[in-house]
């Protein structure tokens, strides 16, 4: 009976989260709270019996993320790309798509942009930068738009399609940036681009004198600026409407004249740029070239952060700051407590897991006997 | 570029061995998926297969040993899981994320904490080629099989044994029926969330046999995430091979070959230009995407597959 | 919703004012450290920030990590590493220790050039190292700074070395090097990578020019089973000693020659026991060594910024182990190489011969 156009990865649902309500949130704050308390308690174990002192190594984490204003700039400067990747993975989701392809869509708006910024590096502000955004969420949204368009044409389910890109594009980026088209000759042979012109980079925001050496530029701006449009698209417009109607149920909303397959394009294609515009961002605001190295992992964090937000505008927001705060604390855990990045991921991902797994609720409620909040169909 | 390098025995054989991880990733998959579970997680059951296995060997210097513990490690991960997806009924996506994080975070701890300064013992019982002497006199394609890996010809063997369980016997109906529609499964006394669990536990097996696969048939060692995403290709893998174990074989030989093309090809010319090395190493992806688009088309989940299921009252 | 971010905001911020009285602060960056404030003498800080790859690599950065190490043990020092998870890491880590007033603050890759230099110019006060780079400005020059050292090693160096090893057994038909067919994998195409294999490419150039060479690249430093279908590959086109330069993906390659019954070299550290019986030496670039002299120069105030070489004369290269299946003729004619080599009779080439 189900629909053969949703999906969780493979099956047929919908991101399980958008068909179950806020069952967690309804219960106010006390749960995923007690959720990161708990996960962090195993942490604890685990850091003592790495021979460290897990109060010190906590304290650094928090300290590391939020002690002071510098610490929590750097904890958004994590964030930011992490918000609008999981962005990207959230449109897709309620429209029934599982986009894995947030990795490449961010790498591929990062080259787009960085070529475009560097190209052009004359051009004063006001017109390269316009170009350089245009150029990151096009790129994106063109790319991410192929696997909706071998979706909706040829039923080719997108979770193949975007894996298979992402490796397409980390291997043309190698190809592009290690002595290549796009290579800015240098004597010491780093594999990176010419940068991009003055006019297109994000300023910080944030003077010297305020908070020194901080890094925060106006990407920030940028990212709150697509949670806002994000939220305005889905919940505002009618073609938001569409688009979730044919994520619950694209049958149904065929029937009510919304034609699911030019949808399909059309949410990869927004997905695509929200990616774009983060690997645009982190070009301009972060590297001003485009360097060649490791994917970082943000495509596969994205899907987390997505679902932990319940694909909403606030939790994805929420959900990208627990990373970006486990990316900076970590860092920071690592460098004074001495507690090995991998211990680091380890609790990440018990916090993680706790969380998804919803245990708190699970174990109050099936002490005292009762279901939790059935999933809505 | 020659017909050696597109067809030879040597990319036969290469082939085979690529696609090989990748197989019992995707096997796992489809066992998991048919009962309505999703497992993501199966890159993580890889991990701790190799790794496990690994320090099994070095331990016990038995290969049995060695996959034995290889598949428990894969089976108590999937365990893991399972428990959190049919029991807690969590989000299976994030729970499966979760776990590949955890195997990856975990492993490279304790690698480094148990083989840090040293690396992994070079003399590790492996995994035994299977000689076929027959073969060897055949031309060409006896090349190409006649000295692979056991866990190769397991693997081969087991796609006929999951087809056969799943579509022939009342065992894997039953199975298959708790994926489609659980709830009329159930009626009928089918015992959902326990038959849930035991194909989780089994895709965990069949993923770290794959892990295992790596480290004592290939690489005779374990590095850090030596994995590389193939239990992300055996999902892909098993959507192309639309959930059936044949399907699985055919998407991981095509993978294999484009794989293997890129390393045969390399140092190859069309004409005057050399074909870049970065660029190369695309084939196994775009020819992944032109096999799936071209022939194969839409392919249909079970349907029960990612929902959590609520149960009347029994197991 | 709100609520719920509200309390979580200040739960931490209430966590973190509490114990923020501990270590050294993160808070409050100065970007001249007045070091020397205090009557008692503080041990030496130094800071290691390693690449992608992790500590585990077996090779690069576990190299840069023993130094470190061992400078700790040998000289009294206080140290710390930072492993960087991706790049845009690499300024805020290298940062976390300048901010925390460390002496010495290591970026091991050529990588974090470019992060070195911001790092840098922000900290006159801190010294910085590089390994296998100089402070890269934006648009990629390269801009010697007076608190930073360049630690460049000459990896065509330690490549030739091991090529007139490989290229003599070869010549000579030593064990099963019967084919006269050498061969080398690279990670990827990146300096510090070609390097070795254009030394080693030369080498063989050399002592026997009517050699074949192979080359080949497994674009992955970690995937193990990619470099073994390589190695595969080339053993099946007659390659007898196998050159990897792939670190993690390297192993692989050497592995291909175990199951062959052929030869291997190893790279960065001395891989002999990673293989006995087929890794016949290794390539050595003693990235060790460089933490080690650099740690002990901040120390003792001998630090040299600029291009400082590590090479054959002063020991930053050398070849590993050898089996004993390496006859003496060759020994002899590696040792006579490396005289010729610092002496400056012999200046291996940089760039491949043989492309892929």
């Amino acid at each position: 009976m189900a629909s053969n156009t949703q999906a969780t990865p493979t099956g047929p649902a919908t991101a399980p989260s958008v068909r179950q309500p806020t069952a967690q949130w309804a219960r106010g704050p006390a749960v995923p709270i007690a959720s990161v308390v708990f996960a962090l308690a195993i942490g604890a174990v685990l850091v003592l019996l790495s021979g460290h002192d897990p109060i010190s190594a906590y304290a650094d984490l928090f300290r590391g993320a939020f002690g002071s204003p510098y610490d929590i700039t750097e904890t958004l400067i994590q964030t930011i790309p992490l918000v609008l990747a999981g962005l990207s993975v959230a449109v897709a989701f309620r429209t029934g798509l599982f986009n894995i392809g947030a990795e490449s869509q961010l790498l591929i708006g990062a080259v787009a942009a960085g070529a475009v910024g560097a190209r052009f590096a004359d051009l004063p502000g006001f017109l390269l930068f316009p170009m350089v955004l245009a150029a990151g969420i096009g790129a994106g949204a063109a790319w991410a738009a192929i696997a909706g368009y071998l979706k909706a044409a040829r039923g080719v389910n997108e979770v193949i399609t975007t894996i298979m890109q992402n490796y397409i594009v980390v291997f043309v980026m190698h190809w592009l940036l290690q002595n290549g088209p796009m290579t800015a000759p240098n004597a010491l042979g780093t594999p990176a681009s010419s940068p991009i012109g003055a006019g297109a980079v994000l300023p910080i925001i944030i003077p010297n004198e305020l908070v020194p050496l901080t890094r925060l530029h106006a990407g920030i701006f940028l990212a709150i600026g697509a949670v806002v449009v994000f939220w305005f698209l889905l919940w505002r417009t009618p073609l938001g409407y569409e688009l979730r109607a044919v994520g619950l149920g694209a049958r149904a909303a065929a029937q009510a004249g919304i034609d699911p397959r030019t949808h399909t394009v059309m949410a990869m294609a927004i997905a695509g740029g929200f990616a774009g515009l983060a690997g645009m961002i982190q070009v301009t605001g972060v590297f001003h070239r485009v360097f060649d190295g490791f994917s970082a992992g943000y495509g596969f964090d994205a899907i987390a952060v997505a679902l932990l937000g319940k694909n909403s505008p606030i939790g994805i927001v929420l959900a990208a700051l627990l990373f970006g705060a486990f990316a900076r604390g970590g860092s920071i855990m690592q460098a004074n407590a001495g507690v090995s990045s991998q211990l680091v991921s380890v609790i990440e991902a018990i916090v993680l897991f706790v969380i998804a797994a919803e245990l708190i609720v699970r174990l109050l409620s099936a002490r005292r006997g009762r279901k939790p909040v059935e999933a809505i169909a | 570029m020659t017909i050696d390098q597109l067809i030879g025995a040597g990319v036969l054989a290469a082939t085979l061995r690529l696609a090989t991880p990748i197989l019992l990733a995707a096997l796992g998959g489809v066992v998991s998926e048919r009962s309505g579970v999703v497992n993501i997680a199966l890159e993580g059951c890889m991990l701790v297969g190799a790794f496990f296995g690994v320090v099994a060997a070095d331990q016990s210097h038995s290969v049995v040993i060695a996959l034995l513990a290889a598949v428990a490690a894969g089976a108590v991960l999937a365990g893991i899981h399972a428990v959190a997806a049919i029991h807690f009924r969590s989000d299976q996506i994030v729970s499966g994320m979760a776990l590949n994080i955890l195997a990856l975070g975990l492993t490279s701890y304790l690698d480094y904490q148990l083989y840090g300064t040293t690396g992994t013992p070079s003399d590790l019982a492996g995994v035994p080629d299977v000689e076929i002497g027959l073969l060897a006199g055949v031309p060409y394609a006896g090349d190409a099989i006649a000295h692979q890996n056991a866990i190769v010809w397991a693997s081969l063997v087991l796609v006929v044994l999951i087809q056969l369980f799943l579509f022939r016997t009342i065992p894997g109906l039953r199975l298959r029926a708790v994926g489609e529609h659980p709830r009329a499964a159930e009626t009928v006394g089918i015992a959902v969330r326990r038959t849930r669990y035991w194909a989780v536990l089994a895709s965990g097996v069949l993923a770290a046999l794959g892990g295992a696969y790596l480290s004592l048939s290939v690489a005779h060692s374990f590095t850090d995430g030596m994995t590389g995403g193939r239990g992300f290709i055996g999902l892909a893998a098993m959507i192309f091979g639309r959930w059936t174990p044949v399907g699985a074989l055919v998407a991981s030989l095509i993978f294999g070959y484009g794989t293997a093309l890129s390393f045969s090809l390399q140092g190859a010319s069309i004409g005057d230009v050399r074909v870049p090395v970065q660029l190369l190493s695309t084939l196994p992806y775009i020819l992944t995407i032109l096999a799936v688009a071209g022939f194969v088309g839409r392919s249909r989940p079970p349907a029960a597959d990612g929902i959590p299921y609520e149960t009347e009252g029994h197991a | 919703m709100k609520r719920a971010l509200a309390f979580l905001l200040l739960a931490t911020t209430v966590v973190a004012a509490c114990s923020s009285g501990n270590n050294a602060a993160t808070s409050t960056p100065t970007a001249s450290a007045t070091a020397s404030a205090t009557a008692t003498p503080k041990p030496i800080q130094v800071g290691l920030v390693t690449d992608v790859g992790g500590l585990n690599d077996k090779s690069f950065n576990q190299a840069a990590n023993t130094g470190r190490l061992n400078a700790e043990k040998d000289f009294g020092l206080k140290t710390s590493v930072i492993e960087s998870k991706k790049q845009e890491d690499y300024v805020p880590n290298l940062t976390t220790f300048a901010q925390q007033n460390y002496d010495l603050v290591i970026a091991v890759g050529f990588l974090m050039q470019n992060a070195a230099w911001k790092v840098a110019k922000q900290f006159p006060n801190v010294k910085f190292a590089i390994i296998d780079g100089a402070p890269a400005d934006d648009a990629g020059a390269a801009q010697n700074l007076p608190n930073v050292a360049n630690l460049f090693f000459k990896e065509q160096e330690a490549g030739y070395l091991v090529g007139v090893i490989a290229a003599t057994m070869a010549k000579n038909k030593v064990g099963k090097a019967t084919h006269n067919t050498l061969c080398s994998m690279g990670g990827i195409p990146i300096p510090p990578v070609d390097h070795y294999m254009a030394g080693f490419q030369d080498a063989i150039k050399t002592v026997d020019p009517s050699a074949t060479i192979l080359i080949g690249y497994s674009n992955d430093f970690v995937d193990q089973q990619k470099g073994k279908e390589v190695g595969l590959n080339h053993i099946s086109k007659n390659c007898d000693i196998l050159f990897q330069v792939a670190g993690g993906s390297g192993l692989g390659y050497i592995a291909a020659a175990k199951e062959k019954g052929v030869y291997a070299i190893g790279v960065d550290v001395d891989q002999i026991d990673v293989a006995p019986g087929t890794v016949i030496t290794s390539a050595m670039k003693r990235v060790d060594k460089a933490v080690y002299d650099t740690s002990s120069s901040v120390k003792s105030g001998s630090f040299k910024a600029g291009d400082n070489f590590f090479s054959a004369t002063n020991d930053g290269i050398a070849y590993g182990k050898l089996d004993p299946i390496v006859p003496a003729d060759a020994k002899a004619a590696a040792d006579k190489a490396l005289a010729d080599i610092k002496s400056g009779a012999i200046k291996p080439k940089t760039d491949l011969t043989v492309k892929p």
